[in-house]
């Protein structure tokens, strides 16, 4: 990559959006410790290094055209060995955050599997995982993509991994859901 | 008895020793304590220091008066008459006033009597105790009795009580009887049992039988009350807290009143929570109810043990130094990530040290843990430091330097190997390479192969595939995941305070800073928050050893200044300058002494034959056999049977030679007979190693004391070269922040100082700086100080004034310095050069031709004055090492990083969201700067690193500046629109030609005045008595410049002191008839002690610089040159003498 990047700085609205996330990693002195102790590195598109130098730097677009902060899996490895001691997974979870809710906007699919997910285990009580794979097909809107997990699917099968849904515990956290859903409407 | 001393220093590693020997150049008497049982802390560990990659610690002894310290290798021992050493020693209070301390010390008894030790090691063969050598750093085995370092001279076994298991093998093993566990004062030592519970008393009679010490109990609070007020003899008190008709408080509280130091072990239930309470009032311990047999007995046994053998010492003392160094960060807390104590692969830095040591531990070497050499070793940096998760906001400013020097070790050690010297790799973040020398010295290693990778390794593991090695990840720049299998893998570990620093702060009431170092007052790097107190090296951050020289001899000069203004309370008399009688004229007669209560000798040797066979010499007039010639009465009685014959040579024989040192001054004194016409000779080591049988060692003492008196007999009797006087007069060229503060110095200490500085304003450099990183004002500190030189009684300044003559030697120069109002001659001792340097100024890119481009000094003065208004810049731009660090300069200006963490910080601090880039190569924040640089990050400014072949391109727009860089992180260019650009042009030294070669030192290749050995003499210039300070001799902040200015000044008034500066006893001397001036012994001297006269015919000698060395004598085509006291006659008949019997 040999683009250049003009005058790095905050400016937009968007940057101005991303101020927590730039306070809470401003002290990085990008050692890297964060993506090396990344077990996830390895699927991600851009580095959490880079990714946190294009956070401080608030390039908010290269940030959310990037995938990295959805593949973290909160291990908090990195949280655990940064010598800085910055709340990285905090801040990766901010970042999700601020993608669903730019996203929506626009009917956004990168992150449509959380909110598939998160539907299902609202809807069931837990995850139903057939049902859940139907819906996301179908959120997806994407005719290609069962067939790309189709083998996983018949695998899956043969294992008794998956059946059809029962509703034994449909509903059990809809009182978890509605509290969240208090706690993030106040301001 | 209280001992009264001058200055106590606490800490003899090399910080320690250079105080000491500092306050003990100037005449005064220190009490030099270490809790170790050896001299010289942390570096008896490390072979070679950067960036010399040799020892050179003996460099810091005093070069004149080289009798009065008993001068041979630092690292085996240290003997000055004026230094008192206290081994095993910790200070336990600090009571009084500045001038009139009174310190509380202990003496940990080593149970070895070093009057008996002969280091024979029999004990330590017997030890069946295994317990990790301290001095291996842990890497081998050692016992309870053991050597704490193998070199000391002289050197003893010792018993480490805690690790004893007291099974008295050593006591058996011991031929000499050395070994001294204090059974005979076991029946004396009474142990009183007040508990309500006969029961106790009973167990406790039972249990103790064997160790005979006699119990009495039980008795009630009153009794004991009874016999404490009448002086019972009690010399432990075991008190029950259940104790009912007295309070156990009250007991004890009446029981210390009488008697301080009673020993008071309380007994109980663990509810009963006043135990504690009643500890922290003086009681000894608190031990649980029931009493366990099995650990309670060898407790109290120890506990007896220490008792009665720890010494306590009470001294007076006028100032107080700290040199409590630094300890190593222990990664054991990261063992889960780092490996450390998990891979047998993975050592800390010190580990390194000793494996690569030729007394580092058996059969290691550099070795991977399955005997395989070791072929690819890696360093990691930073382990424990600049981690706020380890409560390390700070860099150790060590370990970059330490890394690349172990590399280089490691790769001329295996550079003969099959396939040539080991692969080197060391990881690191920014390399803090900011010392003058360190630039080039990276760039060698570079050179020679070390690969350089910048990351911070985060995890270390075993390598699945080679068990032997460990394997690690990393990122490369180009954000590609690398992993790479390595032997050996060095964790370069941090600096943390040094243990036990709670407990020294606690006893010397000083303030510690957040990080646990001592704190330092500003502006004023040795004092610490208590007045009179003073930190020395490292104690009060972490530094090396150059720099921790420095702060010694500061802290010093802060010891000896107090100690000047206490001098007439204390009625110190000088010492008369002694005087011998001249025995060139007399037939030698030579009288022998030796000792003959050694229980070797006693057994081994015939002592009528021998004494028979020295009589028999010539030159001998008389021989006495002296019963325990180490004590004072034996001592006594040498000088009552010499006065006997009058001699005119005297040679004793006796064990440790450099213990007599001091002494033979004494004998000097008694017989009026110069001490260089005496010798001892040590027979007791000889006598103990001569085999089981004893056969032969009668002659091997005998040949040794021979060769003694042939010595003597060949020494030459002519009287030392006369003293020659010094003047009391110093003179310090340049008034900046290092002048002014070397000339307050020197003139407080009551010594004459011209101070003379070429422009009309004393000041300096200092008066650009607005504020320090710190906060603080300069301005107002370096006014302070002219306003103080101004007024001083002492001092005269020359301003508008030039030197414009130099002559002569040390103690005696003559100047002459070039005023507005006439030329003024002075005669001085020393001089203090501290000429300063200059912001450098290029004009280049922009600088001088755009408004908008400015030095960071510039800036920073811009934004104190109010020309730079931050409310109208959109973006601010900095470069750093813009030319620093480079072909041509290849030092670090070392403050301009600073420069922009401060103005960093003052930008964000008036506009928080004002965007501010930095460009970099490393951040050179060593020390507790870090902490400002983590704030600077914090804020939000940017730092991008560049590489210096791929520098950022520039361009003017508009007004702005467009500075354009590749940010390796994010890995693509970065454009900055800058409206203001701040380069960081680096420290220059002034020009410093004429002044150099008038006084006639030498100025490094970047044109600072060269110090005489950049690590052990670090304010010294090349020439003797002429001393350099500040940035005339290289980049230094402000503290720094100040630590430097007081070290520089120490040095001066150490020379000023010495009314006659006298040369040693072995010189050289040039016999001209026979000298063809061909000039070799003038590049041999390693001491610059020769030159050609001024009118070409002779080559002449120093007589203060020559070091006897006899480098000149060995290399003279001619023999023109000979060694006074050294002559080759005399040499040859010591050897026919050696030689005798066997021919």
């Amino acid at each position: 990559m040999a683009t250049s990047v003009k005058n790095p700085a905050p400016q937009d609205e968007a940057s101005r959006n991303l101020k927590a996330i730039r306070e809470m990693v401003a002290a990085c002195m990008q050692c890297g410790t964060c993506t090396a102790s990344c077990p996830n590195y390895p699927s991600m598109d851009l580095a959490p290094r880079r990714l946190w130098r294009l956070a401080v730097m608030g390039l908010t677009e290269d940030i959310f055209a990037s995938r990295t902060f959805l593949l973290c899996s909160n291990c908090y490895a990195c949280t655990l060995r940064c010598p800085r001691g910055l709340p990285l997974t905090e801040a990766m979870a901010a970042l999700k955050r601020m993608a669903a809710a730019r996203e929506t906007k626009w009917g956004g699919r990168k992150t449509q599997f959380y909110r598939t997910f998160l539907d299902n285990v609202r809807r069931w009580g837990r995850v139903q995982e057939t049902d859940m794979m139907m819906r996301y097909f179908l959120d997806m809107k994407d005719p290609l993509l069962p067939l790309r997990y189709t083998p996983l699917g018949f695998r899956l099968l043969r294992k008794g991994k998956i059946g059809p849904p029962h509703s034994a515990q449909s509903g059990r956290l809809a009182g978890l859901f509605e509290k969240v859903k208090e706690m993030e409407a106040r301001p | 008895m209280t001992a009264t001393y001058d200055a106590l220093v606490v800490g003899a590693g090399v910080a320690g020793i250079r105080s000491a020997l500092d306050l003990a150049g100037t005449g005064q008497k220190v009490a030099l304590i270490d809790h170790s049982p050896h001299l010289g802390g942390l570096l008896v560990q490390l072979d070679k220091q950067f960036p010399t990659d040799n020892c050179g610690m003996c460099k810091m002894l005093p070069l004149t008066e080289r009798e009065s310290s008993s001068q041979f290798c630092m690292r085996k021992g240290l003997f000055h008459s004026n230094i008192d050493i206290l081994l095993s020693t910790r200070l336990e209070s600090l009571e009084g006033d500045p001038g009139q301390f009174h310190a509380v010390l202990r003496k940990h008894a080593s149970f070895v009597d070093p009057t008996r030790c002969i280091g024979c090691g029999k004990c330590a063969e017997v030890c069946p105790v295994e317990v990790k050598s301290e001095f291996n750093a842990g890497l081998e085995a050692r016992g309870a009795a053991h050597l704490p370092v193998p070199q000391a001279i002289p050197n003893h076994y010792v018993v480490d009580l805690d690790n004893c298991v007291r099974c008295w093998r050593c006591y058996d093993a011991c031929p000499t009887k050395a070994i001294d566990f204090k059974f005979a004062e076991r029946e004396s030592f009474n142990i009183l049992v007040a508990d309500p519970d006969p029961q106790t008393t009973a167990d406790l009679a039972e249990w103790l039988k064997k160790q005979k010490f006699p119990i009495e109990g039980p008795v009630d609070g009153n009794s004991v009350l009874e016999r404490a007020a009448e002086g019972k003899d009690v010399r432990l008190l075991i008190l029950d807290m259940s104790l009912s008709d007295v309070s156990p408080e009250r007991v004890l509280s009446r029981c210390l009143e009488l008697n301080a130091r009673l020993p008071v072990i309380l007994t109980g239930t663990p509810e009963q929570a006043e135990a504690a309470r009643l500890l922290e009032q003086g009681a000894l311990a608190f031990v649980e109810k029931p009493l366990d047999r099995a650990k309670f007995v060898p407790w109290l046994d120890k506990l007896y043990m220490r008792i009665v053998s720890d010494e306590i010492i009470e001294i007076d003392a006028a100032a107080v130094v700290l040199a409590g160094g630094f300890s190593c960060y222990d990664p054991s807390e990261v063992a889960d990530v780092l490996g450390y104590g998990r891979s047998p692969g993975v050592v800390t830095s010190l580990e390194l040290e000793r494996l690569v040591s030729s007394t580092g531990p058996k059969g290691r070497g550099l070795l991977r843990p399955d005997g395989r050499p070791a072929r690819r070793i890696a360093w990691l940096q930073c382990v424990g430091s600049r981690d706020l998760k380890k409560k390390a906001d700070f860099c150790s400013s060590i370990c970059c330097m330490i890394s690349i020097k172990e590399a280089n070790m490691v790769r001329r050690l295996t550079a003969e190997q099959e396939g040539g010297p080991a692969e080197t790799t060391i990881f690191s973040m920014d390399l803090r390479v900011f010392g003058k020398p360190f630039q080039s010295y990276l760039d060698e290693a570079k050179a020679s192969g070390t690969r350089f990778i910048r990351s911070r390794i985060h995890s270390i593991i075993p390598d699945p595939a080679d068990p032997g090695a460990v394997r690690v990840e990393y990122l490369d720049d180009a954000g590609v995941l690398q992993v790479e299998s390595f032997d050996l893998f060095v964790l370069g570990v941090g600096a943390r305070p040094p243990a036990g620093m709670n407990e020294l702060a606690r006893a010397a009431g000083i303030e510690t800073n957040e990080w646990g170092f001592c704190k330092t007052m500003p502006f004023e790097p040795a004092r610490t928050s208590r007045l009179g107190v003073f930190a020395a090296g490292s104690f009060s951050g972490p530094r090396d050893i150059s720099e921790s020289l420095v702060m010694a001899d500061a802290a010093a000069l802060g010891a000896s200044r107090l100690v000047n203004i206490y001098a007439p309370l204390r009625e110190r008399r000088p010492q008369p300058e002694p005087e011998f009688r001249d025995v060139t004229r007399e037939r030698p007669r030579v009288f022998v002494a030796v000792c003959s209560s050694c229980p070797m000798v006693e057994s081994r040797l015939d002592t009528d034959a021998l004494t028979r066979r020295l009589r028999a010499m010539s030159g001998v007039t008389g021989v006495a056999l002296v019963d325990r010639a180490c004590t004072s009465q034996g001592w006594d009685r040498i000088i009552d049977k010499a006065r006997e014959v009058d001699p005119n040579r005297v040679v004793i024989g006796a064990c440790m030679p450099y213990a007599y040192v001091p002494r033979l001054h004494e004998l000097g004194k008694a017989l009026n007979l110069n001490p260089a016409l005496m010798d001892v000779c040590d027979v007791a080591t000889l006598t103990a190693l001569g085999g089981d049988d004893g056969e032969g060692t009668d002659s091997e003492v005998f040949s040794r004391l021979r060769m003694s008196v042939a010595k003597l007999l060949g020494a030459d009797p002519r009287p030392t070269a006369q003293a020659r006087p010094a003047s009391p007069v110093a003179l310090v060229a340049g008034g900046g922040l290092a002048g002014l503060t070397a000339a307050l110095a020197v003139a407080d200490h009551g010594y004459e100082v011209h101070l003379v500085e070429e422009r009309e304003e004393l000041g300096g450099l200092a008066m650009n700086i607005r504020r320090t990183l710190d906060g603080e004002d300069p301005v107002k500190h370096v006014e302070l100080l002219i306003d103080q030189a101004g007024k001083h009684p002492n001092i005269r300044i020359h301003t508008d004034s030039r030197v414009a003559l130099h002559l002569g030697r040390a103690g005696r120069f003559f100047s002459v310095v070039n005023t507005p109002d006439g030329p003024v001659p002075v005669e001085h001792g020393a001089a203090v050069l501290a000429t300063g340097g200059v912001e450098s100024k290029l004009y280049e890119w922009g600088f001088r031709v755009h408004k908008n481009v400015m030095t960071q000094q510039e800036l920073e003065q811009r934004l104190a004055d109010g020309t730079v208004d931050t409310a109208g810049l959109n973006a601010v731009a900095m470069i750093q090492c813009w030319r620093s660090r480079d072909e041509e300069r290849n030092y670090c200006s070392r403050v301009c990083c600073q420069q922009a963490v401060k103005n960093v910080l003052e930008l964000k601090r008036r506009r928080p969201e004002l965007p501010v880039f930095v460009f970099y190569r490393d951040i050179m924040t060593y020390g507790f700067m870090e902490h400002f640089y983590t704030e600077a990050r914090r804020t939000g400014a940017q730092f991008i690193r560049f590489s210096p072949d791929n520098p950022p391109a520039m361009e003017h727009r508009d007004g702005k500046t467009i500075v354009s860089a590749f940010d390796p992180v994010l890995g693509r260019n970065v454009e900055v629109h800058a409206d203001l650009l701040a380069l960081a042009s680096g420290i220059e030294p002034a020009d410093h030609s004429e002044i150099a070669e008038m006084f006639g030192v030498e100025m490094d290749e970047h044109g600072f005045l060269k110090e005489a050995e950049y690590k052990w003499r670090p304010v010294a210039s090349t020439k003797y008595g002429v001393f350099v300070c500040g940035l005339a001799k290289g980049p230094a902040n402000m503290e720094e410049s100040i630590a430097q200015a007081q070290a520089a000044a120490q040095r001066a008034v150490r020379m000023l002191h010495e009314k006659h500066l006298a040369s040693g006893a072995v010189v050289a001397e040039v016999r001209h008839s026979l000298c063809s001036l061909c000039g070799k012994c003038i590049e041999v001297c390693p001491y610059e002690a020769r030159r050609l006269s001024p009118t070409m015919d002779k080559i002449q000698v120093d007589e203060l610089l020559c070091q006897g060395c006899g480098s000149c004598a060995a290399v003279c085509p001619n023999s023109a040159t000979i060694l006074r006291g050294y002559s080759d006659r005399q040499v040859l008949s010591v050897i026919d003498a050696a030689l005798e019997e066997t021919v």
